[in-house]
């Protein structure tokens, strides 16, 4: 890659570089919608009942698609930007001989983005906030912002291990559990005395398999429902328990290698000018083919072979995997993230949609606010204080919904930056972190 | 002092020695000495499985000598001792950050960070590979980066920064308590509705019977009426909620998880490991969340705040470190010995005192803590100043010099002590011989510090520690004795 790095060696202006990388962010935020749009506005026994069957309704198709093309993808993508974004403002940012460093700014930088993570999840009550971890990991990733490229990728694959190292250990106690299972059977079968353990193995894999074939708890689905159909106080003290178990357990045990492992991708892809623009039409055609073309096939096998079968058929699921298929969780995302990134940027040399890819860069400078409208919008549509529409819509029409705020948010974020400099909230960030009241007019 | 930028210019290289002796503060290292060894007070009852909940405490209770010692180190020790070594982590963070050196500001903050992260690290090493749970290096890491863009506040700011946390912990305990007072609430509801269902039926049973009805009939009225007579789901786990939270608190005489928790400790390294992995990754991430930051970053604020007002550099009289080094212990005792009649009350039958309490025992244990670690820290200033006891000072000041060192070799050893893999003496020791091993422990450890800081400007994991922030090996023997 280095070797096409060379061939096209025309410094990139400044403007120009940023722009690529606003519009990829533009673009993964709005796709981070089509994942979270189901927490917003719909029961979780949704996705049991779809993945169920009858396998023709339009419902199971949008679930394909998402499940199989987008799951993890649009996070990624926006991970990795926030991997290139800290290496671009520790860059552009100047130590100044007296005052803070720029290491303070950045540190309370991101002490503010935790705050905003907590308002996130608290206070406009969306359980699936990024902001927070992102804080986090953020933390971690500033002495790594001067690292050579081998470096990162090395340490996205350690983070990567961590996780996958996490997923084996949880799904070996199912496993485990019906491998006794199994023995237990074939010992009776051999008409040979159980041991209280064989018996205990039998009764346990029976009773989960009976839950397993019940689908989701109807009392706390109902309940769900009602809650997220009331009124703000009620839904907050339901979330409470909700929102601290996401960022203590959550946190510690998934999301901050789950950010991590695609920040050090990202700071190391921007390293090597792939975000930037930089790389020669022909490498970003051959990563878009191998991105799509090893990403899409694994991401639909490991759709019908994960969450499809584990429904269907449990137990065929559970003798077949000795490994999880969630191993692969962040190589397919990993691949189809930078596919996503490569057909953007060709799409964008390609000139065929300039207006569409401006709209994307105003969406990307202003992502900040636009992350936190979608929880604004979404909660207030959906949730009882504000229309209630909660788990009244199937499936697939949350995704004319999704589309509308698209619309909205290009449009508007387009009209707002002709007249100021910045999101409102990207100004409130700035301003706190400055802590000065920062001019926002153009 | 206010904050001062380290001097900038061009970026130095890493120098060849960064002998910062003449930068340290003699009371800083004492106290941190003193607070490395108190550690082991309170950590050797989970080394040596001696407190594995609040049971233990009433079978103690009103017992003699036993029983005062034990009550003594709950008054005088439990939470203090960590308590003064984040207040000392918080103003050794402000010298790192504040010190002259050759660096450039960057550069110092730099370093700073990465300090922390290995830091972080070495907790990670204390809690999964030495087996240690009660780690605290892991935390103050990241309170250490949580709470570097703090560093410019003014010292009033820090104070009330460190207030405003001691209240917020003051409030989860009493937030803590409300939902114990709301489960019991929803418990007795359910309860008296299960009463009444009990008694429905066999009043039921009872006319049935008299009437002289065919059995079939009676079993058929009684499943009707059996199935108006359940307990919804909700209030099942309403009930079931409080039954959960006497189940802690409430003695159990069989003992059977104390024998399960001893069968556990005492078997070889991966059983242990993982018995005891999830409580680590609980106390990394749900305790640090709920308790641990603000228990912590109330200390820690306090000691920033104390190092802006110059107060390890003596700069009040010594009339003023004698008042708050009094006032401070004898409020945290007298605020320490309610907390222990309350506790008292509590653990017999915690129902009964949630009936008779408008708060839990723990509800001003922070502000106990808070006020009689500063009590310690005034009171060990003013014996350092009137220059009595100079022996001890300079070999707990030896000890603070190689804290980290000397974490290290506390819970090595301790493991290897207590648990299956080593020694297997957990749960085997009483609690006088308990305490006469830490005394063992902090004799050793003063006299190796003592002689090891003669020799060798660093200790062992210090030196291993600045050769990871700065990626230089740094010479440590010393060339002269």
């Amino acid at each position: 890659m280095e070797t096409i790095a060379l061939n096209n060696p025309a410094p990139v202006a400044q403007a120009d570089r940023v722009k690529t990388i606003d519009m990829i962010r533009g673009f993964a935020l709005l796709g981070i919608l089509l994942m979270n749009i189901p927490g917003f506005g719909i029961n979780w026994d949704a996705w049991y009942n779809i993945l169920k069957g009858p396998h023709n309704t339009k419902d199971y198709y949008t679930m394909t698609i998402i499940g199989s093309f987008f799951d993890g993808t649009m996070r990624g993508l926006f991970s990795m930007l926030f991997g290139a974004g800290m290496i671009l403002f520790t860059q552009n940012k100047k130590e100044l001989p007296d005052g803070p460093s720029v290491a303070e700014f950045y540190y309370r930088r991101l002490l503010w983005l935790v705050v905003f993570g907590m308002f996130n999840a608290y206070i406009l009550l969306w359980f699936g906030d990024i902001l927070y971890y992102y804080g986090f990991c953020g933390m971690v990733l500033f002495v790594f912002r001067k690292s050579n490229v081998k470096w990162l990728f090395a340490l996205a694959f350690v983070c990567m291990l961590v996780t996958m190292f996490k997923n084996q250990q949880r799904w070996n106690e199912p496993r485990g559990q019906r491998i006794a299972y199994r023995e237990a059977i074939q010992a009776r079968k051999d008409s040979a005395k159980l041991t209280p353990e064989q018996q205990g193995a039998i009764s346990s894999w029976e009773k989960m398999q009976s839950r397993n074939a019940q689908g989701p708890d109807t009392f706390f689905m109902n309940r769900n429902e009602r809650t997220m159909r009331s009124n703000y106080a009620t839904i907050f003290t339901y979330w409470v328990p909700k929102n601290t178990d996401s960022e203590t357990n959550g946190l510690y045990h998934g999301w901050f290698w789950d950010g991590l492992t695609m920040m050090f991708l990202g700071m190391a892809l921007y390293g090597l000018g792939f975000f930037s623009n930089r790389l020669s039409t022909s490498t970003y055609v051959m990563w878009l083919l191998i991105g799509y073309g090893v990403g899409i096939p694994i991401g639909y096998l490991a759709f019908q072979q994960g969450p499809v079968l584990q429904i269907a058929d449990f137990n065929a699921y559970a003798d077949r995997f000795r490994m999880t298929p969630d191993l692969i969780y962040d190589v397919r995302r990993g691949l189809i993230s930078v596919g996503h990134a490569c057909l953007l940027i060709l799409i964008y040399r390609s000139k065929i949609v300039p207006w569409l890819m401006r709209a994307l860069a105003n969406v990307g400078q202003m992502a900040f606010t636009n992350y936190l409208m979608q929880s604004i919008i979404c909660t207030w549509f959906f949730y009882g204080y504000g229309f209630g529409f909660y788990n009244k819509w199937q499936f697939h029409q949350l995704y004319y919904f999704v589309f509308g705020v698209w619309i909205f948010q290009l449009i508007v974020s387009s009209i707002w930056l002709k007249y100021f400099r910045f999101g409102p909230f990207e100004w409130l960030w700035r301003s706190l972190t400055y802590w000065k009241r920062q001019p926002m007019k153009r | 002092m206010s904050y001062q930028p380290a001097g900038t210019g061009t970026p130095t290289a890493v120098p060849v020695s960064l002998n910062d002796s003449e930068n340290r503060l003699f009371s800083l290292d004492v106290l941190r000495g003193l607070a490395i060894l108190g550690i082991l007070v309170i950590s050797i009852w989970e080394f040596g499985g001696f407190s594995l909940n609040e049971q233990t405490r009433l079978r103690l209770l009103h017992k003699g000598l036993d029983y005062s010692l034990f009550g003594h180190i709950i008054i005088f020790f439990e939470g203090k001792m960590k308590a003064l070594f984040a207040l000392v982590f918080g103003t050794g963070m402000m010298l790192y950050l504040t010190r002259p050196n050759q660096f450039t500001l960057p550069q110092t903050h730099e370093y700073y960070i990465r300090r922390q992260l290995w830091l972080m690290a070495f907790g990670i090493i204390a809690a999964f590979a030495i087996l240690w749970p009660g780690d605290i290096l892991f935390h103050l890491g990241v309170m250490g980066i949580l709470l570097f863009p703090f560093a410019r506040m003014s010292r009033k700011g820090l104070l009330i920064a460190a207030l405003i946390c001691t209240v917020i912990y003051c409030g989860k305990m009493f937030w803590n308590y409300a939902d114990d007072k709301k489960a019991l609430r929803k418990y007795s509801v359910s309860k008296k509705l299960e009463e009444k269902f009990k008694k429905d039926s066999t009043e039921r049973h009872r006319k049935d019977s008299m009437a002289g009805m065919p059995v079939d009939s009676i079993k058929v009225r009684d499943s009707i009426g059996k199935k108006n007579d359940t307990l919804t789901r909700q209030q099942k786990e309403d009930k079931e909620k409080w039954e959960g939270i006497t189940k802690r608190v409430k003695y159990d005489s069989t003992k059977a998880s104390e024998k399960a928790e001893k069968e556990a400790m005492r078997s070889g390294y991966g059983k242990v490991w993982n018995h005891l992995l999830r409580r680590s990754q609980e106390k990394e991430s749900v305790w640090f969340y709920k308790t641990g930051f603000w228990e912590f970053g109330s200390l820690i604020f306090l000691g920033m705040a104390l190092f802006g007002f110059g107060y390890f550099n003596s700069s009040f009289s010594k009339n003023k470190y004698l008042l708050f080094g009094i006032t401070g212990i004898v409020i945290g005792f007298l605020l320490g010995w309610w907390r222990l009649e309350l506790v008292h009350d509590k653990i017999p039958d915690y129902e009964k005192y949630i009936k008779g309490h408008a708060i839990p025992p723990n509800q001003f244990f922070p502000i106990e803590n808070i006020v009689m670690t500063f009590g310690y820290v005034s009171l060990v200033l003013w014996l350092i100043r009137i220059n009595i006891l100079k022996w001890l000072w300079k070999g707990l000041n030896a000890v603070g010099r190689m804290a980290f060192t000397n974490y290290f070799i506390q819970i090595i050893f301790c493991t290897c002590f207590f648990y299956g893999y080593g020694f297997g003496y957990f749960g085997r020791l009483s609690q006088r011989e308990m305490y006469f091993l830490v005394i063992e422990i902090w004799l050793v450890q003063t006299v190796f510090s003592v002689l090891w800081l003669r020799f060798y400007h660093y200790g062992p994991v210090e030196w291993l520690w600045r050769w990871l922030i700065y990626a230089k090996r740094f010479p440590n023997k010393k060339k002269t004795v």
